[in-house]
């Protein structure tokens, strides 16, 4: 029993160990090489257009059903015009980016553990540094620069979105009154919100990217290692995630204390 | 030019380099042969810093490759171009693409002279004008062509070569094997030959080294290796297994 916990303790931080190598790497690649930021750019286009889809439906539904919820909740009690600040509130600081970022970790994570696991067990990848190329120039850097830009981005979306499905719920389908709804939505919902939601998604994207790559670069055994890498990065990335977020929580608290702005 | 000692290399349990050591000099083509499996193209990925021994050395130009960090590797990498026995052509990119790939790595910007050199190097491994194409559109041993191509293109002073002609047809082979011999005669380019055809390695070879049990078992010049008494090496060339029916 004991020495199971140890034996997982062990690996668990040989893990981290390996991701924080890579994390390192990259960090000193943006100093030592160019960046190569047309390959960057396509990325960005790649990760954003992959998740345009998922997002959406994810902070239009969730923004839906939460305020549906407080709502039949919180009708008892006359409080229903403050359902679009507690959903908000919500969204912002934990579901909007823990839901994004499990999505991401879902399309983009996986289709970045496929890509450089492919490369890998087809040689690219020694065929790129036989060129005299860093396999982290060339292939993580691009992707944590656009992941480090399209996350907030996408975290701000589904924020958005579930900013307007909650109202739309609410204020026609339910008939809040219009005016206590977004007063109560003024007063409670502050900019610090929306930075934690903005901070929560870059820090997870970061996770994915270097999980994901991690997992594709040290693939071996040819099609049956490309197929265990995507779903490997998948559920260690959404588990980080998780894990972080239930951090991030406190430490946020700390920095950009809930309910002053 | 390039010289490996005593390199030895395990995978896991399995050793499959104990002690090669041989030397190839400036200008010469040294034939690299031995049965499947036997380590041919691990040695080739050690020359270039691929993989890093267990122990033992690699020098190239004099100057010990085998303790230096990824990136000090890039001037040695630039020096000498590799055929992989797999092609490792970049799946994502066109031949055209592929093939403007080390060029623009080395610095050329200029479009023009880029498909230039692209044409002239798919004309030389017979595959003019197939810039458009994806690399999932061709057979195996275009392929490998193209990978010759991408190899050569960028005009390294080394070329080693992981089987070039398996899987070719025999006209095809030769027109590689006569390719090999013209960049050596006329742009004095130093290479290694990997191959299991004994074709290719008596057009193109000034020596060979066979790998045996994890040693070069044999190194000198063809004619010696050819008339050799050795059984394993006559067993080798004439490819007899000791089976019986
Ligand atoms: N990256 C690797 N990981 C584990 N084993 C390897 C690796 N590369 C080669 N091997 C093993 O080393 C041995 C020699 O392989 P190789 O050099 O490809 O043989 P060949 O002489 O046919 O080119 C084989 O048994 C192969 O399985
Ligand atoms: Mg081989």
């Amino acid at each position: 029993m004991f020495t199971a916990i140890g034996r997982n303790t062990f690996s668990f931080l040989g893990y981290a160990g390996e991701v924080a190598q890579l994390f390192r790497d990259t960090v000193i690649s943006m100093f030592v090489a160019p960046i190569r930021w047309r390959l960057a750019f396509q990325q960005i286009v790649e990760i954003g257009a992959r998740s345009q889809l998922v997002v959406i439906v994810t902070g239009a539904f969730t923004g839906a059903v939460f305020a549906a919820q407080l709502f039949f909740q919180l009708r008892g009690f006359g409080m229903e015009s403050t359902v679009g600040s507690v959903t908000a509130v919500a969204m912002f600081r934990e579901l909007a980016p823990a839901l994004t970022g499990l999505m991401v970790a879902g399309r983009v994570g996986a289709a970045i553990a496929a890509e450089i696991g492919t490369m890998k067990v087809t040689e690219q990848i020694d065929a790129l540094r036989s060129l005299g190329v860093h396999p982290t120039d060339y292939l993580v850097v691009p992707r944590t620069i656009a992941m480090m830009i399209s996350m907030p981005l996408l975290v701000g979306e589904a924020c958005m979105l579930s900013l307007i499905s909650a109202y739309l719920v609410s204020v026609p389908l339910l008939g809040v009154s219009e005016p206590h709804y977004l007063r109560n939505l003024y007063q409670w919902v502050t900019l610090f919100d929306v930075y934690k939601a903005l901070i929560k998604g870059f820090l997870f994207g970061i996770i994915i990217v270097f999980v994901a790559s991690h997992e594709g670069l040290k693939t071996t055994n040819g099609a049956a290692g490309v197929g265990k890498a995507p779903t490997e990065a998948v559920v260690i990335s959404s588990l980080a995630i998780l894990a972080a977020n239930f951090i991030l929580t406190f430490l946020l608290n700390i920095f950009l204390p809930a309910g002053s702005s | 030019m390039i010289e490996t000692r005593d390199l030895s290399k395990s995978f896991g349990p399995v050793q499959v380099l104990r002690s090669v050591s041989f030397s190839l000099h400036d200008g010469e083509t040294l034939v690299v042969m031995g049965r499947s499996g036997c380590g041919k193209s691990v040695v080739l990925k050690h020359l270039i810093g691929l993989m890093k021994p267990d122990s033992g050395d690699v020098l190239v130009d004099g100057e010990s490759i085998v303790g230096l960090p990824e990136r000090k590797l890039t001037d040695v990498r630039r020096k000498i171009g590799m055929l992989f026995q797999s092609a490792a052509l970049f799946d994502s990119m066109s031949v055209g693409e592929n093939l403007a790939f080390p060029l623009r790595e080395q610095g050329v910007h200029d479009e023009k002279e880029i498909n230039t050199r692209i044409a002239e190097a798919l004309e030389m491994v017979d595959l003019p004008g197939e810039e458009e194409k994806m690399p999932a559109d061709l057979s195996g041993g275009m392929r490998k062509r193209v990978g010759l191509a991408r190899t050569i293109i960028g005009r390294p002073r080394v070329i080693l070569y992981d089987e070039p002609t398996t899987g070719l047809d025999p006209v095809t082979s030769d027109s590689i094997n006569h390719l090999i011999r013209r960049l050596q005669r006329r742009l004095r380019v130093t290479s290694i030959v990997v191959t299991h055809d004994m074709k290719t390695a008596f057009h193109c070879a000034d020596r060979v080294t066979f790998l045996h049990e994890g040693r070069a078992h044999f190194t000198g010049p063809i004619a010696e290796f050819r008339d050799s008494t050795d059984p394993v090496l006559a067993d080798f060339i004439q490819g007899r297994s000791g089976d019986t029916d």
